[in-house]
């Protein structure tokens, strides 16, 4: 299986990944802002001992024994979240072979799995996901409440404990100004969207975080629906508008999106935030059909590949760091 | 508007609050928020607590029994949860129940887990859920004297008592 940055998937000229995670907690332990040290270790050996029989390949990484760069790549991969890179406490990550599983230990919560595929792969990752929560259970013992199911430190997650989350790329939606109307819609449906690079609806490169809020007194078959509902008309919604925006601006559009292939190929100082502007265009520009020769795939391992910690290695300035990364994206997408 | 405190100075702070079903609203200027205590000192205003209390309208403290505020397991305290919006570990849900109950009103669609549970405790749990359930619709059904309905819940329960007995 590929890893989730160096893949395309389904629909993904719009879905650029899914995830799913789930947070669990160990019986009779304090939850980790209230645990101590030894228990903290003693949490993550548990979690290390649950796995070890499971064949998935997985690998332990403690968060106190990598360095802060270790740690920021770490979340630019999002194996981990920013939290979990400044906890103080022991904690660890374990992720699988394949990169598709990630499991952080002692974040908020005692665990956090997540399951990550390029695409829209809903069904996929939570099945993955599942799989892994149902084996650990066996040798873990979770805790349950009668009545409202698996217990979290925040009650935003009590009950399933489940998370779901589209990076989704919506730049006609935006363009034509009915993201707003359209989120807050959504916020009523209980699904949270956020700017995925900056905040709201000015996230750059037009990249969303599209999650379900609602964690209890739903099941998860229910949260999914829901989600994937959404999500596809949210889908049929941004392919109407791009082929609306293509037919009202035609060359002009065309001549935008053919100039950000050729700056990608050429530039040879590149912005994060000019990058993801230039990938928008491109990334539209492949789902015109005017653009066959970068495929999305390479966009999304780039993305990872060139963010600052990625290309931070002996690298103190910017300027090098731009240049480096104009480098990197010449030599992936051919000039 | 005009602050609703002093009376003379334009309000920048509208509060509204929930408390047992009774809304107030408060229109305060700058300098009156402050000396009333609605701003924190130099604590954004926009921390995960303050978000969840704005939309959850937790019960005043006094409606707390004063002997429960303080977790015995984690020492959380009731301030400590109303100001971070976080437990500090199982048995608070029990500690907090009144508190938690109502919060989980304002922020989920229900305060019932209807999803799965895996391991030993959840399929204990799905049992005992699931017997309640039974319980219920067998009461349910002699009330509306739907006897036939009703024996073959009896008898279900029933089976379901044995298995669980050995």
């Amino acid at each position: 299986m590929a890893k989730w940055y160096d893949d395309s998937g389904f629909q993904s000229d719009i879905v650029l990944s899914t995830r799913v995670r789930l947070a669990r907690n160990i019986k009779d332990i304090p939850f980790p802002r209230k645990m101590t040290d030894e228990a903290a270790s003693a949490v993550v050996d548990m979690v290390e001992q649950s796995l070890s029989t499971m064949n998935m390949g997985f690998s332990r990484t403690d968060i106190l024994s990598v360095s802060p760069l270790e740690r920021e790549q770490l979340v630019e991969k999002r194996f981990i979240s920013p939290n979990l890179a400044r906890q103080k406490k022991p904690s660890a990550v374990f992720i699988s072979g394949d990169e598709s599983v990630s499991i952080m230990v002692n974040e908020e919560d005692h665990i956090r799995m997540q399951a990550i595929f390029a695409g829209f792969e809903c069904q996929k990752a939570y099945e993955v996901i599942s799989n892994v929560d149902s084996y650990m259970a066996k040798n873990l013992n979770y805790a349950v409440h009668q009545k409202y199911g698996y217990l979290t430190s925040c009650l935003t997650n009590v009950g399933t404990g489940i998370r779901i989350s589209f990076m989704m790329h919506l730049p006609a939606i935006c363009k034509a100004q009915v993201a707003d109307s359209l989120f807050s819609a959504m916020g009523k449906l209980g699904v949270t969207v956020r700017g995925m690079y900056g905040e709201g609806s000015k996230a750059s490169g037009y990249l969303f975080q599209i999650s379900n809020q609602m964690t209890l007194g739903v099941n998860e078959k229910e949260i999914t629906d829901r989600l994937n509902d959404v999500v596809n008309q949210l889908i049929a919604k941004e392919r109407e508008l791009r082929s609306a925006l293509h037919k009202r601006e035609g060359l002009s559009l065309e001549d935008k999106i053919m100039r950000s292939a050729g700056i990608l190929k050429t530039s040879r100082l590149l912005s994060t935030k000019e990058m993801l502007t230039l990938f928008s265009n491109v990334r539209f520009g492949i789902s015109l059909g005017l653009i066959d020769d970068i495929e999305p795939r390479v966009l999304n391992a780039l993305m990872v590949e060139t963010s600052p910690a990625h290309l931070a290695y002996g690298r103190d300035n910017p300027a090098e760091r731009d240049a480096e990364r104009a480098r990197m994206v010449r030599t992936r997408i051919g000039g | 508007m005009l602050c609703t405190n002093c009376k003379s100075k334009e309000a920048v702070l509208h509060y509204k609050q929930i408390v047992n079903g009774k809304k107030s609203e408060q229109h305060l200027c700058a300098e009156c928020a402050n000396a009333l205590g609605y701003t924190g000192n130099g604590e954004s205003l926009f921390d995960i607590g303050s978000i969840l209390n704005d939309f959850i309208s937790m019960p005043s403290a006094h409606t707390v029994n004063k002997t429960v505020a303080r977790c015995p397991i984690c020492s959380t305290t009731y301030d400590e949860f109303k100001r971070t919006g976080l437990l500090g570990c199982d048995k608070c849900y029990d500690e907090f129940e009144a508190i938690v109950e109502a919060s989980l009103a304002q922020i989920q669609p229900s305060t019932t887990h209807k999803g799965s549970l895996c391991g030993e405790a959840g399929e204990k749990i799905r049992k005992e859920n699931e017997l309640n359930e039974l319980k219920e619709n067998l009461k349910k059904a002699i009330i509306d004297e739907r006897y036939e309905d009703a024996a073959v819940l009896r008898d279900r329960i029933k089976k379901m008592e044995e298995k669980e007995n050995g």
